[in-house]
């Protein structure tokens, strides 16, 4: 952790390998888009970096690049200012010795990787190489979880609006029972009625589908813009897929139909005349 | 009267207030959900800070506790600057590392506490002591991954050298209990030492310096005024008060929050509507009933009685299910959410509050009467003779 000596807050500092020798010059970093806003720094600006707030005899560095961060979902609930400082300006500001954290190292492909893991969990003694997917695995289990609360919530929500589809269109067809009874006084035939509720009906969920998905897209564009907003990064919160609205809109459908058959066939069969209440 | 005709006409469509009981419910067990969602999660957290009495938690400035490897420095002089403070009873300083137990055929590696037994708050105590000198107490996932037991003497260490292939800050300690870690999931591996053997074994650069203090303010005294006083009097940490802790972790946490609040809005409007619907067509199917009997004189008020009260047998019974079935669903949300890595097992996301609850499902019950009001009000108001008329024609 290094303190920027103009922020109170403190900044996440990350080392990378640069080019020897640099004693003697402002040595240049670069910080991020959050920090540069919330200090009012610019490109060319000298800052003090120091180990801890008030230690004395700090480094003064120029900020030379702004950079936007990833949109990572790890990331995303901390509010921390990022860095990215030469690696031995980094180790010497800390006192952190000739030490790294980690090495992420890059092979030529699926089988070097692994070799190359192999080996050098052979040669080490005190560490052990990761496969980078190992890592996701590893870090994405809050997403997991999150992930697994959504589907639940989804299935609520599901189970909700399906009772409240199936009502409704229930209490549609119910209402046209004057309808059905004069068009079977008609003469027109019990198959023809079921159908051209059954018509109505899905034509009536299909509406309401093709609306549910509009206001989708404009729920996300919203869920999007102020989650953006509220954690400062530009992750989407919320993505309306090909995939859900098929599965959205043949949901809606299937239930729409499904209500529309049962409550026409509960008025087809009952007479004509006790339809009319007489 | 007005009761048993409710009940009747709800009676006679059996399957559609059979339909409409459900989706009320559903919705209910929803909005009852997402109130246990939004006020449980700051229930608990605020809670599980306020265990053992400790009011305010004191990091290096601009940090969070053991959001970072920052470290207090001169602990000595910090812990006494802090325990003259006004108001304050007691000072537990914490310092965090990372221990290895050797011996096995892989060292295991496990979190690391260095307390002051005589005051520290992060460990109950199931079994055993306290640790000594050369003692650690160990949650059970520890014990069960290095295979030991209370009095086994274990080989730890905090560090590894790899040029000189050697483990640092080695040194041989002895079980000497069993504890439940506060803040820490019942799957975590950890230990607790006393703070001068982690500082020893830490080396020149955890040297009397600790990640944390923990303190413990009087009952008449206001832990922001302490918050304030322990600030003023060390410029390089930060004290925040479990108020602030907890405000802290809702800003985190402000999504699910969020969702609560949004889902539990829709349950509620999607109650309404149902209810809405279900009252206003059953009003519409009977208009020439409800003109009979304003004919035979049953008055106005008597009419408008019975619809609403059709509403609030829905919303009722509907909210009755819910509550059963909000509880059931809580409790599989709630494991789903547990299932979070590192989570203490202290938090619960989903906590019934009897007063939050039944407020929620109350608002719903108000809501099924209102949703009663207009389509008894515009039956009530019809004109008798030429609804008659209507009907008898068609």
């Amino acid at each position: 952790m290094i303190a920027a000596a103009l922020t109170p807050k403190p900044v996440r500092a990350q080392g990378i390998d640069s080019v020897p020798p640099w004693r003697g010059l402002v040595r240049s970093i670069a910080i991020d888009e959050r920090l540069a806003t919330d200090a009012g720094l610019h490109l060319g600006d000298l800052v003090v970096l120091a180990s801890e707030p008030g230690r004395s005899g700090g480094d003064t560095v120029r900020v030379s690049a702004i950079v936007r961060r990833r949109a990572d979902p790890s990331e995303v609930a901390r509010s921390e200012y990022r860095i990215r400082m030469h690696l031995g300006q980094l180790q010497e500001l800390i006192g952190y010795g000739d030490r790294v954290d980690r090495y992420a190292i890059a092979t030529t492909g699926g089988v070097a990787a692994d070799s190359a893991l192999r080996h050098i969990n052979a040669l080490a003694f005190g560490f052990h190489a990761y496969p980078s997917r190992e890592i996701a695995v590893e870090t994405s289990k809050t997403f997991v979880v999150v992930s697994r609360f959504h589907r639940a919530i989804g299935i609520i929500t599901i189970v909700a609006s399906a009772t409240f589809l199936l009502c409704i269109m229930l209490l549609k067809v119910d209402e046209r029972r004057r309808d059905v009874a004069a068009m079977r006084l008609m003469g027109i035939s019990r198959a023809t009625v079921v159908r051209t509720v059954m018509l109505e009906s899905s034509f009536v969920a299909l509406l309401g589908s093709l609306f549910g998905v509009g206001l989708g897209f404009a729920v996300s564009a919203f869920v999007n813009a102020h989650y953006q907003a509220v954690y400062r990064t530009p992750l989407r919160f919320a993505i309306v897929t090909p995939g859900t609205v098929t599965y959205s809109v043949l949901l809606s459908l299937v239930l729409g139909v499904g209500a529309g058959a049962l409550a026409a066939r509960r008025l087809s069969r009952t007479p004509p005349l006790t339809l009319f209440g007489r | 009267m007005r009761f048993q005709l409710a009940a009747l006409s709800l009676r006679r469509h059996a399957s559609r207030t059979l339909l409409a009981v459900l989706g009320v419910a559903v919705s209910a067990a929803m909005l009852l959900d997402m109130v246990m969602l939004a006020t449980g999660m700051r229930q608990s957290f605020a809670s599980l800070l306020g265990r053992n009495g400790f009011t305010i938690r004191v990091s290096p400035r601009g940090t969070l506790p053991f959001d970072t490897e920052a470290t207090i420095g001169q602990a000595r002089d910090a812990t006494a600057a802090i325990g003259r403070i006004a108001g304050v009873t007691a000072v537990a300083p914490v310092l965090g590392t990372t221990i290895h137990v050797l011996g096995g055929r892989e060292p295991v590696s496990a979190f690391a506490l260095g307390v002051d037994p005589a005051v520290q708050g992060d460990y109950q105590l199931l079994e055993g002591q306290d640790p000594a000198a050369n003692g650690l107490v160990a949650s059970d996932a520890l014990l069960r991954a290095i295979g030991a037991r209370i009095g086994d003497t274990l080989d730890v260490a905090v560090g590894f050298d790899p040029q000189l292939r050697t483990y640092t800050g080695r040194r041989r300690v002895v079980v000497s209990g069993r504890a439940r870690f506060t803040y820490l999931s019942a799957t975590d591996r950890a230990a607790a030492l006393e703070l001068a053997s982690v500082q020893a074994m830490a080396g020149a650069s955890r040297s009397d310096r600790v990640s944390l203090f923990m303190v413990r303010t009087a009952p008449n005294v206001d832990p922001e005024a302490a918050r304030v006083a322990i600030e003023r009097a060390l410029p390089r940490v930060t004290a925040l008060s479990t108020a602030g802790a907890v405000a802290e972790a809702e800003h985190r946490l402000s999504y699910f929050r969020q969702l609560a609040f949004i889902l539990g809005a829709v349950s509620l409007i999607v109650g309404f509507l149902l209810v809405t619907t279900i009252v206003t067509v059953s009003v519409n199917e009977r208009i020439g009933e409800i003109a009979i009997m304003r004919a035979i004189g049953v008055s106005r008020s008597h009419v408008v009685h019975q619809i609403v009260i059709e509403g609030i047998g829905l919303s009722l019974t509907g909210a009755a299910a819910g509550l059963i079935l909000g509880v059931f669903t809580a409790r599989w949300l709630n494991s789903i959410l547990r299932g979070f890595p590192g989570l203490p097992d202290a938090i619960d996301f989903f906590l019934f509050q009897p007063n939050s609850a039944f407020r929620a499902l109350g608002l719903l019950v108000v809501s099924g009467i209102a949703a009663g009001i207009y389509p008894a009000w515009r039956a009530a108001s019809l004109p008798i003779s030429a609804t008659l008329r209507e009907e008898a024609v068609g």
